[in-house]
């Protein structure tokens, strides 16, 4: 009997947050909506006027359209990552978090298939990416790693929805038995018949496990990929072994990152804090200092081998990022990377709140300035010093940018009444 | 019936014993080729400090796979300070790296010696502490095993960067220190592997389900790892095959243009993925003892063969001398993991889920 009490207690207490929107909440949703609606303004305003309204030009042909695109792929690679990895490795704590992880995945990859599309400029052309017969006998190039972006992306858009769709239907069919009329009906159509009998729950574990096991690969690759749009060429800074490893270890602790900066005030405004105990977000904080660990080894290496190799351009494109013009960011890139987080090595502070969100920021503003320093130095400083020449984004780039977090946080902040924000049967089973 | 299990001291003892034949037939006169003992420290460095490393990783995610070893993993520590001794005994043989002529900031002889040294004997020093804290019946503190994790990850990088990628300089690869370290995780599992070979019968008879599961958990971290290996490989080939810079691709192309470094490739390959990947790709494959400790072997073979891959064009080896030194060494593991029971007396945590 007191089982069954505490099962329906979860099941209420988690879809309370689906309950009618605060004030609050409609405020949050409002000023989502409005940066969102002003980056779309700047973007209509650049398809009008085109590209000249964006600050890239010779030679720094890739600024902060590229920057954003990695950052929201680093942002959308861990959510499932975290997910799937944690779902194999047996680890508990995954229940306090997967479900938000999940659905920021799908929602970054949806905000960073934009920034291929923005920064075309004549986007109604993206479709010559797409390998499709025609006349005209255009074909894409298949050496091109941007073409190997367009497969992969879409292929783990595919797979990540997938996984979290998967990963719903029972909660779907527990909604849709508490919710009366019309929106339980559509509940019980997404739930696609889910009774919750035995030899359902055994297909549904086996399918499970098989997308956590066909995903973590998958994400790996990924981002390795992205990570190759850079380092198949030969510019200083850009062609390194390490990059594959290097940018997954980013995704993921920028993925951490974000995935913290959501929970935590999602715990407290949802009044979550008893499915997500303070020991759940102190696993997570780990996961956090190990990826800054491995991202601070790659710092490391990356100038190390630099002058190690006593290549000239090698050595001037790593001595202009520390020194030259562009030297503020990569110092605040490497303190909010991989100095900071070194403080979670203390106890107490994985498990103070306050300061876990506010390194979180910081570390997803690191993560955004990497990919910046890493797109515009090497750029800026290619071979030929006659081709020199420095990037300042332009207020539309800027504008944009700050569009693609609205936008982002609009579709959390949908998701968070559409949707149960924690796994409902999973925690059951906790 | 004599005990044939080794007390600490023996251990300590035969170690010392070991290291002075190698440096017996390195300098006694007995071959002419000085390159064996560089070949047999890069094999065996990752593989002892990479089982201790498993050890350590489980015990700080308090892991259950893999449980039931623990203590054998953890007993190999003595052998840590081996790896200093033969590293030790390296010295005069500094001339087989191309830089020893032009000494650079970096690459010169005193400051490789110092770092790799001082490395070599931290990580001795924090498996070792590691290893007792382990057995001293107090609560498990997780800075033991971070901080060896931390040497562990100092050495390999060193491992990677100044025994092997500096014996082909200036050639660089960014990712010889995580691929290392990762590669020597990898063999640490294959050890798992190995060692079920000698305990599973015995752990059979007293708990039948704690074993099974933990072999299979070998088997799975076999198949994650072949995986994983086999994407940092082709992440660091891919970009070297690519930009197709003569600097780089000197690397591979004079691997791959001659007898037997073009064959020794075929081998690492197989046995560091295509085999481990196919063979354990079935979840029964994954728990039977046969096929894991098998794979195991052939991941450890494929590591041995990578090592001659990289480093047979450039320095030179007496066969022998080789062969000599890696039974020596193997033989040496196995007395240490039979013993493991005496030199890390058991504790709750050693042997708990």
């Amino acid at each position: 009997m007191q089982n069954t009490s505490s099962t329906e207690q979860i099941e209420q207490d988690v879809l309370a947050a689906m309950s009618r929107p605060s004030r609050c909440y409609l405020a949050c949703i409002f000023f989502a909506g409005l940066v969102f609606l002003g980056g779309m303004a700047l973007w209509s305003r650049q398809i009008a006027l085109g590209m000249g309204v964006a600050g890239i030009s010779h030679p720094v042909g890739w600024g902060v359209y590229i920057t954003d695109f990695v950052f929201w792929v680093g942002i959308a690679h861990s959510g499932t990552l975290i997910s799937a990895v944690l779902y194999i490795f047996r680890a508990r704590f995954r229940t306090s978090f997967n479900r938000a992880a999940e659905a920021m995945t799908i929602f970054a990859l949806m905000v960073a298939g934009l920034f291929p599309l923005i920064h075309l400029g004549r986007v109604w052309l993206a479709y010559f990416l797409f390998p499709y017969p025609n006349q005209r006998q255009l074909w894409v190039n298949f050496r091109s790693p941007l073409v190997w972006d367009v497969f992969a992306v879409s292929t783990y858009m595919l797979v990540s929805l997938v996984f979290f769709f998967v990963g719903l239907v029972p909660d779907l069919a527990i909604v849709a038995r508490r919710r009366p009329g019309f929106v339980g009906k559509i509940y019980r159509i997404a739930s696609l018949g889910w009774v919750g009998n035995s030899q359902q729950w055994r297909h549904y574990t086996k399918l499970y496990f098989f997308l956590a096991a066909f995903a973590t690969p998958l994400v790996a690759s990924v981002h390795s990929i992205v990570s190759w749009d850079f380092a198949v060429s030969i510019v200083p800074g850009w062609h390194t072994t390490i990059f594959a490893p290097y940018f997954v270890a980013g995704a993921i602790l920028s993925g951490t990152a974000m995935v913290i900066t959501l929970v935590i005030p999602m715990r407290r405004l949802l009044r979550l804090e008893t499915y997500i105990p303070i020991s759940h977000i102190e696993s997570i904080a780990k996961i956090l200092l190990l990826t800054s660990l491995i991202v601070g080894f790659a710092y490391v290496v990356e100038q190390g081998l630099a002058f190690y190799s006593g290549n000239l351009y090698e050595m001037e494109q790593f001595r202009f990022r520390a020194l030259g013009d562009y030297r503020l960011l990569f110092w605040i890139m490497v303190s909010c990377n991989a100095i900071l987080p070194l403080t979670l090595f203390v106890g107490r502070l994985r498990r103070n709140l306050a300061y876990l969100f506010i390194l979180s920021l910081l570390v997803n503003v690191g993560m955004w300035l990497e990919r910046f320093v890493i797109v515009v130095t090497s750029l800026a400083r290619d071979f030929d010093p006659y081709a020199w020449g420095n990037y300042t984004p332009s207020l539309t780039e800027i504008g944009i940018t700050a569009g693609s977090f609205g936008l982002f946080f609009l579709l959390f902040l949908l998701f968070i009444k559409i949707l149960p924000v924690l796994s409902i049967t999973e925690l059951k089973e906790r | 019936m004599h005990d044939t299990k080794l007390s600490i001291g023996g251990c300590y003892s035969l170690l010392l014993i070991l290291a002075a034949t190698i440096g017996l037939i390195e300098y006694g006169g007995l071959i002419a080729q000085p390159g064996s003992l560089l070949l047999t420290l890069t094999f065996w460095g990752s593989i002892i400090q990479g089982a201790v490393a498993v050890a350590a990783v489980t015990a700080l995610v308090r892991a259950q796979w893999i449980a039931s070893l623990r203590r054998e993993l953890l007993a190999l520590y003595p052998l840590l300070l081996l790896l200093a001794l033969l590293f030790a005994l390296l010295w005069p043989q500094l001339d087989l790296f191309p830089w020893s002529d032009h000494p650079t900031v970096w690459l010169n002889r005193p400051f490789f010696m110092g770092r790799n040294l001082t490395s070599l004997l931290l990580t001795f020093l924090a498996g070792r502490q590691l290893a007792l804290h382990s057995t001293s019946g107090a609560p498990f503190k997780d800075r033991y095993a971070v901080i060896y994790l931390a040497t562990f990850v100092l050495s390999q990088s060193l491992l990677g960067f100044d025994w092997l990628m500096s014996a082909a300089y200036p050639w660089i690869s960014t990712m010889f220190g995580l691929y290392f370290f990762t590669e020597a995780l990898y063999a640490g599992i294959a050890v798992s592997g190995l060692a079920m070979l000698l305990y599973f019968r015995p752990r059979m008879q007293t708990a039948p389900k704690d074993t099974a599961r933990h072999l299979r958990d070998v088997g799975l971290l076999l198949f994650g790892f072949s995986i994983l290996w086999a994407g940092l490989f082709f992440a660091q080939f891919l970009l070297i095959w690519y930009a197709n810079l003569p600097e780089e691709v000197h690397f591979v192309t004079e691997r791959l243009a001659s007898f037997p470094e073009r064959e020794l490739c075929w081998l690492f390959l197989i046995g560091l993925f295509l085999v481990p990947f196919v063979a354990l790709l079935g979840s029964q494959a994954k728990g039977d003892l046969r096929f894991v400790s098998a794979v195991s072997l052939l991941v450890l073979s494929g590591l041995f063969a990578e090592r001659l891959f990289i480093l047979l064009p450039a320095i030179p080896y007496h066969g022998g001398a080789l062969l000599l030194y890696n039974g020596l060494i193997f033989v040496m593991l196995l007395l240490v993991l039979h013993s493991s029971e005496r030199l890390l007396p058991s504790s709750s945590f050693l042997t708990k889920d």
